[in-house]
């Protein structure tokens, strides 16, 4: 079983990470601001549409992925608004939302395209050939030649946990979501941290959405989030909202993902080893619960 | 005082039905289609009847018997996950649960074919609820002991459910016959429901679903039962102080929703399509689901509501057949429902903190 471990896994596991990570570092924003966003699978699948939509019309990639931005923000906003301005209950909104972006999606698939199940494009995120790095053996192999924004969400994970721990904006996001009153009291709206952190959170969604679609298969499908804007909850969960952590959690998830595709050449079936990575979800949530429960009663000793 | 707040919120529902039946419209016109075209289509494909004239011909067609078939499987699921909303835990894994009881029914039928369907039957329904009680009962214990997420660990175990019957349908409990890529062994025509109406997916299930649905809706609304899981679920700490057990009483509300939703899933193999296939439900969970939430997880409710929402759910089918227009505008037409009813709901409670807080300055 050594040769499992190709340079060929590496680079699926980043591939697989990075949609999971950008959303993941969105939801750290909005669980930081107090706002338990379950609706993210929603925002990643209106991204995925909105980028293969666009570039299969313009032809051009990077066009797909503003609109997947621009449809995320949109879709932000539409989230803050019931959740922040109504109160609404977050897990309806949430669930609501999930449910509207699959229909959504599929009936402007047929609407605008004709097409039923997926739509092809011909603009696909290009590789970025890092030089001296790619001619270096195995390294050269898993970093080398990904899409941009695999080599972006590293420094992303870094931009936002200093985003998060070192700027007075990040002091006030926390703070909204632990002590509103204290914020409301220091003159700061706690609800206008929320609504940034929603318009983040689904600027970040629309991005994983367009690295999804654009920089993975080149192509929408039907439901092609695959829960993992879930998933990428439960990398908030497991990353305590820390977005570098959280990074580290997705990369787990594409770790296991990519374990899978690789055991289907040993002649496993695709159905079992596809069930992996969200078997390692569960049990990443249950883990958490665990050893916050060993803190505690270490901090009771 | 309870009656006016009951009769503000039908008041609410239509209005938010109306609208979203509006934006649905809206949505058709941008996109090119004709709205009004699309939901006589909807009507005639709900119904089978092309004219207001045809209606008395209703209880014969076929359309009309898919139409009551989903009412069934909407309110099944609705009061499953109703059942566990008011205990305070969420089920959103009930498309799982439904896979996994629609597989070990159809298994279970395979094995014991040539006995009596006296036997088979109530084995196939035992299984599919043991089954589906069990897989629900997993993240119930996950939350009650573990304080875990349900909600991520429902939708993540859903993904783990649907995988592993297509493993099994497609690997060791594939069908022997060639002509067939995946799915179990068809069933005897013995141990298949009876259609009440010719063609259609009606079966005498209706009339098991009517008693569960009678149980459910007496258990939650008439007894202690259903009381103490109103009160675990609306203040746990409440409830424990009064000396119920909240832990069982929630691990045992989502067990039992999901034994319904693994019998709606036995209930799909021997109704209507007479042997397990991948797909068996279009994620019809969470039709049940949105139907639940709108209606505020009232049994009666949505033992109402799911009539209106299949119609336009069946109807949708008939629409892209007729019409051309893509059925998932019905997915749309229900999430928008729901947009409408919170947004409603925030604007009331924006204006009543808006007037408190200007009564406060007067006063003060």
């Amino acid at each position: 079983m050594g040769d499992i471990l190709t340079a060929g896994l590496l680079r699926q596991m980043l591939r697989s990470a990075t949609p999971v990570a950008l959303a993941a570092m969105g939801g750290a924003m909005t669980e930081h601001a107090g706002v338990m966003n379950i609706g993210m699978d929603g925002m990643i699948l209106i991204g995925a549409f909105a980028a293969v939509a666009v570039s299969a019309v313009t032809g051009s990639a990077w066009l797909g992925v503003l609109a997947a931005i621009a449809a995320g923000i949109l879709v932000g906003m539409f989230f803050a608004l019931f959740v922040v301005k109504f109160k609404s209950d977050e897990f309806i909104i949430g669930t609501a939302l999930n449910i509207f972006a699959g229909g959504l999606t599929v009936f402007l698939l047929g609407a605008i395209f004709g097409v039923r199940g997926t739509l092809r494009t011909q603009a696909g995120l290009p590789a970025v050939e890092i030089p001296v790095l790619r001619d270096i053996p195995f390294v050269g192999e898993v970093l080398s030649g990904n899409s941009l924004f695999v080599y972006l969400t590293v420094l992303l994970a870094w931009g936002m946990w200093a985003l998060v721990y070192r700027t007075p904006w990040g002091y006030h996001l926390r703070a909204a979501g632990e002590h509103p009153g204290a914020l409301r009291t220091a003159g700061i709206s706690p609800e206008g941290r929320q609504w940034q952190a929603s318009i983040l959170c689904g600027a970040l969604c629309g991005l994983a959405g367009a690295q999804l679609a654009l920089g993975n298969v080149s192509m929408f499908s039907e439901g092609m989030s695959n829960s993992r804007g879930y998933v990428a909850f439960a990398c908030v969960i497991f990353g305590a909202a820390n977005p570098g952590k959280a990074y580290l959690a997705a990369l787990m998830f594409g770790f296991f993902d990519a374990l899978g595709y690789r055991l289907q050449e040993y002649q496993i079936s695709a159905n079992l080893t596809s069930m992996i990575p969200y078997l390692i979800t569960v049990a990443m949530m249950v883990y958490v619960v665990l050893r916050g429960e060993r803190r505690r009663a270490a901090g009771r000793a | 005082m309870k009656r006016r707040n009951l009769g503000s919120y039908f008041l609410s529902l239509g209005l938010s039905i109306l609208l979203a039946l509006g934006v649905g419209a809206a949505i058709m016109a941008v996109t090119g289609y004709h709205p009004w075209e699309a939901y006589r289509a909807l009507f005639q494909g709900a119904t089978g009847c092309g004219e207001l004239g045809d209606l008395p011909s209703l209880l014969t067609q076929r359309q009309f018997g898919n139409t009551v078939e989903y009412a069934m499987v909407l309110f099944l699921t609705g009061l499953a996950c109703a059942l566990g909303a008011r205990a305070g835990i969420f089920n959103v894994g009930g498309e799982g649960q439904l896979y996994l009881g629609a597989i070990v029914s159809a298994y279970i039928g395979v094995v014991l074919a040539g006995l009596s369907p006296w036997v088979v039957i109530p084995a196939a329904a035992l299984g599919a609820m043991a089954v589906g009680a069990f897989y629900a009962w997993i993240p119930g214990v996950l939350k009650v002991k573990c304080k875990v997420n349900e909600v991520i660990t429902t939708i993540m175990l859903n993904s783990v459910a649907i995988f592993f019957c297509a493993y099994l349908s497609n690997g060791p409990w594939k069908t022997a016959n060639p002509n067939r890529v995946s799915g179990t062994d068809p069933l005897e025509a013995v141990y298949r429901f009876p259609q009440l109406i010719r063609g259609s997916n009606l079966t005498s299930a209706i009339f098991a679903s009517a008693v569960i649905a009678l149980l459910v809706w007496y258990v939650m609304s008439r007894t202690t039962t259903g009381f103490e899981m109103k009160l675990t679920g609306h203040n746990p700490r409440f409830a424990r102080f009064l000396g119920l057990n909240v832990d069982n009483i929630v691990i045992a509300a989502m067990s039992v929703s999901g034994a319904i939703c693994g019998l709606v899933g036995m209930f799909q193999v021997y109704g209507v399509k007479g042997h397990y296939q991948d797909g068996i439900s279009n994620e019809y969970y969470f039709d049940g689901l949105l139907v639940a939430m709108i209606m505020g997880y009232r049994p009666v409710g949505i033992i109402v509501m799911s009539f209106f929402f299949a119609f336009l759910k069946v109807g949708a089918a008939g629409m892209e057949l007729n019409a051309g227009v893509p059925g998932e505008l019905y997915r749309i037409i229900q999430s928008v429902v729901i947009f409408f009813l919170a947004a409603e709901g925030g604007v009331k409670a924006l204006l009543a903190r808006k007037k408190t807080k200007k009564e406060a300055a007067n006063h003060g």
